[in-house]
């Protein structure tokens, strides 16, 4: 399959586009954390606290996926 | 003069409504972030068991949502109509925060709500995670400009006192916004939150493997909330530390309640870890002491010491007696403002002008005021001790419980072994009442020990209330009352019958019960 001009001719306008929205995100994280870190130590240990709390939780459940699929295998492999 | 019956009528009609609405908060707070931990595994591992799990505690979260708007609603209209003085005096302040909360609670929060609710099927993946992130952050978010007031009247900063207007004016929204009590008081609440959920869908989710209902979402739900909560539990501990480090700099009559202390001693000073303590006497009974321990809690150090109530009640003394002057010169400035002797008189007395107030309720003419008047006004700046120091270590017990709870759910959780430890699970499930406690108890520490202040230091309570008849205020509080224990009993029924019916199937397909396995009794 091929790429028709349009196509051709937006992705770079696309990668620009994402650029720049990183380039705002960035900017805005940095001033955040240098606003913050300055007089809000407490918001900004929020700001990271819950995420880091909510991937620790995420990543529980992932494990449990994985425990069980093993153990499911391991049964698997037992059965005559 | 305000009739003292309505000052208190209307004290414990705020308080009613206040821990009435302060059941319901907590667990939005948490189980939004623990929705969106759901959903986020769900959109990464595509997994359908994860998206049941949404929606199950989606439904909860919102049966709790709607009733904690409702029992919120009626609170930003008493300010008005029970504590108008108050709305007027720091009206420019307060209002500021309280509107922001508004606008995130009604159009941020509220919106998404709907999106999360009825997007299921109509978004993509990806937005309808990012719409349960944004009720989280919004959840959490208007809980923060609710605090950032509560903050001010705990330590008010950022305002100034305008003797013209009576009234105080906003200087500064930075100082405001990033006051040390409001945030250390914010991530205290909001984790506090978290730990709430997290004792919830672990509660819940222990329900269901007793019962071996729902096994799959059961053990998924407990592991996510199990390491949820120990990681909250550690977090609400530490800013529980750092809240008292504040009020040991910002309200020390408050920290001296909450810990018992009478005289101060050297440094370093014993921990109450028991006593009764008696008002009257000024004495602690039957008291438990650990050596030196005050002192490395309150001042993080071995050398500082904590002032006792006899020191704080004197200090209050000499500052009444400082801002008798100041309350004087108000009264020459409301007839004359131009008076320039006068406000030279109340600029020198100024930052005391609060005590001033309080001596107004005993002496009629502040001029006269006798060392009797004056000595009892002071004694008015200490707060209900016993109340305070025993919610105060109800409080961090039922913390400590909780930390010890989830250190075990962990363990087992991560051996996958839970579903086999039946009496685990059972004290899981009666776990479930235990953080709504604590909560209820911090909520007490931090408000009755402002008292005798609405703003602290600034404005009495005494003085902040509305001009009502006692017939009035019993009428609206027997109503608050009724009408909130009938919300607390329709979120109890509709909560335990979403319970009992259990999730519904992510696609249509049957929810596996095991052969065998009891039918669900929950609540009687």
């Amino acid at each position: 399959m091929t790429n028709t001009p349009i196509e051709i001719e937006g992705q770079p306008m696309k990668t620009l586009a994402y650029f720049l929205l990183f380039l705002v995100l960035a900017f805005g994280v940095i001033l955040l954390a240098v606003v913050l870190g300055d007089r809000g130590a407490w918001y900004f240990a929020w700001l990271i606290g819950t995420p880091l709390i909510v991937l620790v939780s995420a990543a529980g459940a992932a494990w449990l996926d994985t425990q069980e699929e093993a153990a499911a295998k391991g049964a698997a492999h037992k059965a005559p | 003069m305000v009739n003292g019956t309505v000052v208190d009528l209307s004290r414990v009609q705020f308080a009613a409504t206040a821990l009435y609405h302060f059941l319901f908060v907590p667990l939005t707070l948490g189980l939004s972030f623990l929705l969106a931990a759901m959903e986020t595994v769900y959109v990464t591992t595509g997994k359908p068991i994860y998206r049941e799990m949404a929606q199950f505690w989606g439904k909860l979260f919102m049966i709790n949502f709607a009733l904690g708007v409702a029992t919120g609603l009626t609170m930003e209209f008493e300010f008005g109509t029970n504590w108008s003085f108050y709305s007027g005096f720091v009206g420019d302040i307060f209002g500021a925060p309280l509107a922001i909360e508004g606008l995130m609670a009604f159009f941020l929060e509220s919106t998404f709500v709907g999106l999360m609710m009825f997007g299921w099927g109509r978004l993509s993946r990806g937005q309808h995670l990012a719409v349960t992130w944004l009720v989280a952050l919004g959840s959490n978010l208007s809980a923060l400009w609710i605090l950032v007031g509560n903050s001010f009247m705990q330590d008010p900063r950022g305002a100034v006192f305008n003797p013209t207007m009576m009234r105080m004016q906003l200087r500064s929204f930075p100082d405001l916004l990033f006051s040390p009590d409001a945030q250390s008081k914010f991530v205290h609440t909001s984790i506090a939150g978290y730990v709430t959920a997290a004792v919830f869908v672990a509660g819940v989710s222990a329900f269901y493997m007793l019962r071996r209902r729902h096994l799959e979402l059961a053990k998924r739900s407990f592991r996510m909330a199990a390491l949820f909560g120990v990681m909250a539990t550690i977090g609400v501990i530490t800013l529980g530390d750092a809240l008292g480090f504040v009020a040991a700099r910002v309200q020390p009559t408050k920290l001296a309640a909450m810990e018992a202390v009478w005289k101060t001693e050297q440094a370093p000073m014993p921990f109450n870890l028991i006593a009764f303590p008696d008002q009257k006497e000024r004495v602690n009974h039957a008291a438990v002491q650990i050596p030196d321990l005050l002192s490395l809690l309150v001042t993080h150090s071995l050398t500082g010491t904590v002032p006792g109530i006899d020191a704080l009640e004197k200090r209050a003394e000499r500052k009444i007696r400082n801002g008798i002057p100041a309350v004087e010169a108000l009264e020459t400035l409301s007839q004359d403002p131009g008076d320039a002797a006068a406000r030279a008189q109340f600029d020198a007395h100024a930052k005391d002008v609060g005590y001033g107030f309080l001596a107004q309720r005993y002496a009629a003419n502040l001029a006269q005021a006798s060392p009797q008047e004056i000595r009892r006004a002071a004694d008015d700046t200490i707060p209900a001790v016993a109340a305070i120091f025993w919610a105060f270590r109800s409080m961090v017990g039922l913390g400590l419980l909780m930390l010890a709870y989830f250190v075990m759910a962990v363990l087992f959780t991560l051996r996958n072994v839970v579903q086999d430890r039946p009496r685990f699970l059972q004290a899981a499930v009666w776990m479930i009442p235990i953080p709504f406690l604590a909560n209820e108890c911090g909520w007490l520490v931090a408000e009755l020990g402002r008292q005798p202040w609405t703003v602290f230091g600034i404005l009495p309570t005494w003085m902040s209330v509305s001009d009502h008849s006692v017939g009035y205020m019993v009428f609206s509080l027997a109503g608050f009352l009724l009408l909130y224990t009938a919300f607390i009993i329709v979120e109890m029924v509709l909560m335990i019958r979403a319970i009992r019916s259990g999730p519904e199937p992510a696609h249509g397909g049957p929810v596996v019960h095991v052969a065998g396995a009891q039918e669900p009794h929950l609540g009687g």
